[in-house]
């Protein structure tokens, strides 16, 4: 048994690097807007970024883990525990690897991708290409194309929103302060649930439709409530009338909200295959499900979170200097847009991208006229990226699945 | 480090517009005092006067290649592309009709305006000056509201373009009055051509202004 624990401690210790991989590059984009439109500063934002990708990570984490491994490669090539071990390992690697090269080289790819890419190089090479489900394959990849869209409306129609009811009246900074309990209240309102819904401690309260809805209704009713009375508490001054300044105080809340998100969202790709891994090693089998353990969850958050404190600085940096037209509300948009694609999409099981949904998210203010300028062929230049992400990090699976092989038999 | 999120978002052309303004309106300052210089007999700065405003409009070009040059195909704006660079192209005709104005002064050395005439002349240079200023205002009160689509905002833009409106007829008519005076006067026709010409070419100046007006209104269209 001795090998086995070898081979855990390198799973830890790959899971770690792909966790920190994940914190490094997509911190950017829970807190992009929020920087950009300087409503914190660089070092808040690294470290609301870094404790809500913890709890995040923790708390709000699991569902996904299983989808991701289990929809695309079929299960049979996991009959198999060797196999299945150091396919584990080779793809956390290659994912890993993919990310850091990425990183590196500055190209904007998704950990998520990587991580599919990942597996699916692993199923190849342990079961051939009859394993793979081509049609979970496509709805994943469609669910890639709907994630951006799916931000981009709803960031479209809330600045649409925002034109009407705060920014066109005569007195915007009043109408900012009137209607921020909805706005403050929509976003509780979607954690709530995904939290009652989508986490082990909410499932344990095994509640119905009706309920959930009313309480979380109730949270949003309170929390909004309550930040409508701290705005007015706090922020109103008798400089401090404006919109934006109301819609800054917010934008702190949507961009923890993101970090949450991204947290829950992000976790599973560092951690999925680590869960396999342990649960090899600890039980000698694994299922088609395979259970996280809480601590598994917490290693991956705090991953995350090392990945943000080492790169986020540099990123942030960048980002504050780059975006110098994103206002306040723009950013709540972005943010809000972004956050609750995320977690809708992760209550479903799908893996998506929290880059694709905030880039989706800056389009839908675009396409509202609400940017200066944003350029929407980066669109594309993503896409491409996205095309090469599955293939590059499939291959980089295939060739060190056959090394660790070659090593380990 | 080059993130997806970071190249979506380009430098906004707002920015650009608003410094080319302001470079419109500082020439609009240099180009009043030459103007008086050279009505004066004993003029020594003219030329310097002249050179800061060509210096000023080499840097408003500057300003108007780098708004043009970058924004790329599928930029999305609140406003159409090309209306922009239309707009610009009126707001940079104010500076350049500027420049034309005290070159065409500088290409004649002997002061040939007539005497009799300056003051309806510092009226006309008056009344293209007003514009020149309301159009760097316009610039700034435009970019507010494309920032709020506040509809307060909006008519406050519209009620400057159409004082630019009035200014421009203003203007045309000072300087109706002022050719049809210079061709009644006993001059020599060198000195009519050059002055006629001179008047012309700083009546234009409102005629790109009333312009830049026109295409902001185009702008503000819903």
């Amino acid at each position: 048994m001795g090998g086995e624990y070898i081979v855990l401690i390198i799973g830890y210790i790959f899971g770690f690097y792909m966790a920190w991989n994940i914190g490094a590059n997509d911190v950017a984009n829970s807190m992009a807007s929020a920087v950009g439109a300087k409503a914190i500063t660089i070092r808040q934002a690294i470290l609301i970024a870094s404790l809500l990708n913890v709890v995040g990570a923790t708390f709000l984490g699991s569902h996904v883990t299983n989808t991701i491994r289990k929809g695309i490669v079929s299960t049979q090539i996991l009959s198999d525990p060797q196999l299945a071990l150091i396919g584990a390992l080779a793809a956390l690697l290659a994912a890993a690897l993919w990310v850091s090269f990425a990183t590196w080289k500055s190209l904007p790819v998704s950990t998520t991708h990587s991580i599919v890419g990942a597996m699916i190089g692993f199923g190849i090479m342990a079961g051939g290409f009859d394993v793979i489900n081509w049609s979970k394959l496509g709805a994943v990849v469609l669910s890639w194309v709907i994630s951006p869209i799916f931000s981009l409306v709803i960031a479209f129609f809330l600045f649409k929103l925002i034109i009407r009811l705060v920014l066109s009246s005569d007195d915007a900074g009043a109408a900012a302060l009137r209607w921020s309990p909805v706005f403050i209240g929509s976003a509780v309102f979607v954690v709530v649930l995904s939290f009652l819904f989508k986490t082990p401690l909410g499932k344990n309260l095994s509640l119905a439709m009706p309920s959930a809805l009313i309480i979380a209704a109730v949270a949003a009713y309170v929390l909004g409530m309550a930040g409508k009375w701290m705005i007015r508490r706090f922020v109103i001054g008798p400089q401090n009338r404006g919109a934006e300044e109301i819609f800054r105080r917010i934008q702190i809340g949507t961009s923890c909200y993101v970090a949450l998100a991204q947290g829950a969202n992000d976790v599973a790709n560092a951690i999925g295959p680590l869960a396999v891994i342990y649960f090899l090693v600890k039980t000698g089998a694994v299922g088609a499900k395979v259970p996280v353990p809480i601590f598994l969850l917490l290693f991956g958050g705090v991953g995350i979170a090392c990945g943000i404190w080492m790169a986020g600085y540099r990123v942030m940096t960048t980002i504050g200097t780059k975006i110098t037209t994103l206002t306040n509300t723009r950013g709540f948009c972005v943010d809000f847009s972004a956050a609750t694609t995320v977690l809708l999409a992760s209550k479903l099981g799908l893996p998506v991208s929290t880059t694709h949904a905030a880039v989706g998210g800056v389009m839908g203010v675009g396409i509202a006229r609400g940017m200066e300028a944003v350029n929407f062929r980066v669109v594309f230049q993503i896409m491409i990226y996205w095309v090469l992400t599955v293939p590059a990090a499939a291959l980089t699976s295939m060739l060190l699945f056959w090394i660790i092989r070659w090593i380990y038999l | 480090m080059r993130l997806p999120f970071l190249s979506m978002f380009l430098t906004s052309p707002f920015d650009g517009i608003q410094e080319h303004a302001e470079k419109v309106q500082d020439c609009a300052w240099a180009f009043q005092q030459a103007v008086e210089c050279y009505l004066t007999s004993q003029c020594q700065t003219f030329e310097e006067l002249r050179r800061e405003v060509v210096r000023l409009e080499s840097e408003a070009d500057a300003i108007k290649r780098r708004i043009r040059g970058h924004l790329p195909i599928g930029t999305l704006m609140p406003v159409s592309k090309f209306q922009l660079f239309r707009y610009l192209r009126e707001q940079d005709g104010v500076l350049d009709a500027v420049e034309d104005a005290l070159d065409w002064i500088s290409f004649r050395q002997v002061p040939g305006f007539p005497k009799d005439l300056n003051k309806d002349f510092f009226l006309l240079v008056d009344a293209v000056v007003d514009p020149i200023e309301e159009l760097s205002k316009m610039a700034r009160e435009a970019r507010s509201y494309f920032q709020t689509f506040n509809e307060k905002q909006r008519t406050k833009v519209k009620s400057i373009i159409r004082n630019l409106r009035h200014q421009e007829h203003e203007a045309d008519k000072v300087e109706d009055t002022l050719k049809s005076k210079l061709f009644n006067m006993d001059i020599d026709a060198v000195s009519i051509y050059h002055s006629i010409r001179l008047v012309e070419i700083v009546g234009s100046i409102a005629d790109h202004a009333e312009n830049a007006g026109d295409m902001m209104r185009a702008m503000l269209a819903k």
